[in-house]
């Protein structure tokens, strides 16, 4: 290419030109990385959080508990990349002046005039000059906004407003997931619980190894299913059917024994005689030492009796064994012991002591399979309480809202339970009447009243439903079957009377 | 790390300038005043101007033919003029003979022009001899019409081959060889050649390889009612219309010479690399139309004719550089003759023009 003759030294002329051109682009050159910055920014902005809405929709099918979290990792993420990318792609001073000439419709000047700014030949100075002088009649802040455009705005505005509704919105999965982690929780909490009980009832000598094994069996079991245990409903049935089940290892006349103890304990204590009311105080609090201490004594007191106090004696025995009738084994005891007393026989009086020692003792050991049996049965009622409030704090709290009472005649509390000291329950009833700590309880089956006195209470105790709560059809409907079946199979009444119960039964269960 | 290391020499200039000041004798260029360069420049776009209204007021209608003209008058090229009869091919070529004060020559080819018609022969003459007193007979040569400044060639097409080719060695040699001699061809030399678009029949096409050596393809269109209005106002009254010398030979070299200097940056080259590039059906850039109607396409010779044209056109728009805008506007001359249409392409009706608009439409300015 022919070039005319440089004005002056290259060098000199170089330095100017690339001086000037440089020192009129650099404004420029500010404002663009800065306007391509913002809209990297921007950018990164607006896929952030489109991710975002992503990630909150993929929440709404499939439980996904801390996708709050994730999705601002994800916006915070894809930030830092748009703005490491602005960084790293921001432009050169020669693109920078490419930008310029076509944004300001300058043909390629400063473009040119950028790469010929070493150039001291007259022709390139003069396009530089040419191109300076185009360049003054702009300003970099009014030509360069940085103000994003419309679309991007309109971007930005959408992608904010699906992120807003999509986070402010509830998430029934998320919910019900969260629901879900806190009922296992709870029950993992109950299951400890259980295992806690179990041990203790294990631990206890004063039980039975065969009934300590059934109850061991039973819980175990219970805790086994538990863990498997979806939701709050699966969980009570389990809890009821080993209700159930240890409803099954009650002596239905458990507590008719218990009241005939307790009847006989108190007649004797009624005593003139010091030693009768001992073994009265001791049969009462099941103390077998203290019993046989006192009769040890009645025996060798006997011996210095008259016939007249003897049959004074025998006559109160006597009472006490009637009083003990509930409890036949007792009740023969006590009957021997008085004919033993009025007839002044050492040997029969031994022999009586020796049966009535024998009945106490197995009283108490009856007592214990009851304690034992009740004790395993209130672990299962506190761990469905504690399940039912875990489940009745959820926005689903109605629908898995429990019975008050898991195991038909265990209430809410022995406290708030009516107590009655009746017989028999009548047809249909089970006749747990509490245990030796002085409570009983009446349990009806609904539709049915006993035939005996009765007590109904008006406060929502009775039955097995909670006032004010409600629970479903069928769990009520399995519940009241299986007390119908096993106060029938535990009862005396006739066999068509049992048909009718269970037909009854069967056709509610063929209506639900 | 090159982004890093010209960011740095930004740096320094900055620091250079905070420690040295301006230079008093930059703010003489400031001030405007004229140097040697600029007024080369100057000089250069008064005469183009100049030339170019003279051309305006004599040739009317054809301001585009007139400006696409004075580009390969000034790039030194030479020019396929395509039009009807009747447009103002010959009045042009000669006012601008007039106006650049250059010898004029117009050849009409027809199928018996013979080759020695156009360069010149050699002729037997009679020498006087001082000495005998006498005369003996000498071989001169006659210079054909092709020793002019600017020739032209009339319907180019309308002569054999071996007639044409006798026009363009001289065109491509600036030489013609008669018998053993070589005669040189005056400079500046142009040559306008035309073809009539409309009587092809019997005529001798120029073959591609000799359609490349002229530098721009200029078709003259038929002027609008306007221009016809004019025209009749300027052709059939009482007045005549002569040009005025605007211009010399040797100013039209000084001129050829000055627009070379015009600073071309690189992004621009690249870009006319580009465009070249795209009029080649096997190229993966080239658009679908070029794929699809195009045989060859354009030689290096018009990646040159693009360059230089842009050159002067920059000029004569009053800009120091070339711009892609440029580039784009003497496309269409510089390219539509070197492009070679398949059958496709012939039967379809497309023409070289569509090819090249679809190039600049596609084609990716920003690389």
């Amino acid at each position: 290419m022919a070039t005319l003759a440089p004005l002056r030294p290259e060098a000199h002329n170089a330095l100017r030109g690339e001086q000037k051109i440089a020192l009129a682009l650099l404004p420029w050159h500010r404002r663009l990385s800065l306007q391509q910055g913002l809209r990297w920014i921007t950018n990164g902005l607006v896929a952030g959080l489109l991710l975002a809405c992503l990630l909150l929709l993929v929440s709404r099918f499939i439980a996904f508990p801390t996708v709050l979290f994730w999705a601002i990792v994800v916006i915070a993420v894809t930030l830092l990349c748009a703005a490491g990318f602005a960084i790293y792609t921001r432009p050169t001073l020669a693109e920078s002046a490419r930008r310029v000439d076509a944004l300001l419709g300058l043909r390629d000047r400063l473009g040119t005039a950028w790469e010929y700014r070493y150039d001291g030949s007259s022709l390139p100075a003069l396009q530089r000059r040419d191109a300076l002088e185009k360049l003054a009649a702009f300003a970099p802040v009014q030509s360069v906004s940085l103000r994003p455009g419309r679309a991007r705005l309109l971007a930005m505005g959408l992608v904010a407003l699906a992120f807003v509704l999509l986070l402010a919105l509830p998430n029934p999965v998320n919910t019900a997931f969260q629901q879900q982690q806190a009922f296992q929780n709870s029950l993992s909490r109950q299951i400890a619980q259980l295992n806690h009980i179990r041990q203790l009832i294990d631990s206890q000598a004063s039980t039975s190894q065969q009934v300590r094994d059934q109850l061991d069996k039973i819980l175990q079991q219970a805790m086994s299913q538990l863990q498997q245990a979806k939701d709050a409903n699966q969980a009570q049935l389990i809890l009821a059917q080993a209700g159930q089940q240890l409803n099954q290892l009650r002596d239905p006349q458990a507590g008719v024994k218990a009241n005939a103890n307790a009847n006989a304990a108190s007649t004797l204590q009624s005593s003139s005689n010091a030693n009768v009311k001992a073994a009265g105080k001791a049969l009462a609090t099941g103390d077998n030492k203290g019993l046989s201490n006192a009769l040890q004594k009645l025996a060798s007191q006997v011996g210095s009796m008259s016939a007249d106090q003897r049959a004074q004696l025998a006559q109160q025995i006597s009472q006490a064994a009637n009083a003990a009738s509930g409890n036949p084994q007792l009740a023969s005891a006590l009957q021997q012991l008085a004919k033993s007393v009025a007839d002044g026989n050492a040997n029969d009086i031994a022999d009586s002591i020796k049966a009535v020692e024998n009945a106490s003792a197995s009283a108490s050991a009856e007592q214990s399979t009851t304690n034992a049996i009740n004790q395993a049965a209130q672990a299962l009622q506190n761990t469905a309480n504690a399940i039912a409030s875990s489940s009745n704090s959820g926005p689903n709290a109605t629908a898995n809202q429990i019975p008050n009472s898991l195991v038909p005649g265990q209430g809410r509390s022995p406290s708030n339970s009516p107590s009655s000291s009746q017989g028999d329950q009548g047809t249909g009833g089970q006749g747990d009447k509490g245990s030796r700590t002085g409570k009983s309880e009446q349990v009806f089956v609904p539709g049915q009243v006993n035939s005996g006195n009765s007590t109904i209470t008006s406060n929502g105790d009775s039955g097995t439903v909670q006032q004010g709560t409600s629970v479903s059809y069928a769990q009520v409907l399995a519940q009241y079957m299986q007390m119908a079946h096993d106060a029938i199979d535990n009862s005396n009444i006739p066999p068509d009377l049992k048909n009718l119960i269970s037909g009854y039964f069967d056709s509610l269960n063929r209506q639900k | 790390m090159a982004r890093k290391n010209k960011e740095a020499q930004v740096e320094n200039v900055e620091q250079v300038v905070a420690q040295n000041g301006s230079d008093p004798a930059l703010a003489t260029i400031e001030a405007g005043a004229v140097t040697p360069g600029e007024a080369d420049i100057a000089s250069f776009i008064d005469v183009a101007e100049r030339l170019e209204r003279e051309l305006r007021s004599i040739v009317i209608g054809q301001e585009q033919v007139i400006r696409e003209l004075l580009l390969a008058l000034l790039a030194g090229g030479h020019v396929l003029l395509e039009g009807v009869p009747g447009l103002g091919k010959t009045l042009l070529v000669r006012t601008l003979a007039d106006a650049l004060s250059l010898k004029f020559a117009r050849i009409q080819f027809t199928p018996d022009l013979m080759p020695a018609d156009i360069v010149g022969t050699t002729m037997v003459s009679e020498q006087a001899e001082a000495s005998a007193g006498g005369s003996r007979r000498i071989f001169t040569f006659q210079p054909g019409p092709i020793f002019a400044n600017i020739v032209l060639a009339d319907e180019v097409n309308r002569a054999t081959p071996k007639t044409q080719s006798a026009l363009l060695e001289g065109m491509q040699e600036h030489t013609v060889s008669v018998g053993d001699i070589t005669h040189h061809l005056p400079r500046p030399f142009f040559v306008l050649a035309t073809q009539n678009p409309l009587e092809m029949e019997g005529t001798y096409p120029l073959p591609e390889a000799q359609l490349d050596r002229f530098l721009l393809k200029i078709l003259v269109r038929f002027p609008g009612a306007k221009d016809l209005m004019r025209i009749i106002d300027t052709t059939v009254g009482t007045q005549t219309l002569q040009a005025s010398p605007v211009a010399s030979g040797e100013q039209l070299l000084r001129m050829s010479e000055t627009a070379r200097a015009v600073p071309v940056a690189t992004h621009v080259k690249e870009y006319a690399v580009r465009l070249l590039l795209a009029t080649h059906p096997d190229q993966e850039d080239a658009p679908e139309q070029v794929r699809k109607y195009a045989r060859y396409g354009a030689s290096p010779r018009g990646l040159q004719a693009l360059i230089l044209t842009a050159k002067i056109r920059a000029l004569l728009e009053g800009r120091f550089n070339v711009s892609l805008e440029d580039l784009q506007a003497v496309a269409y001359p510089a390219l539509r003759h070197r492009i070679i249409l398949n059958f496709d392409g012939l039967a379809d009706g497309i023409t070289p023009e569509d090819l090249i608009e679809a190039v600049i439409e596609e084609t990716d300015e920003n690389g």
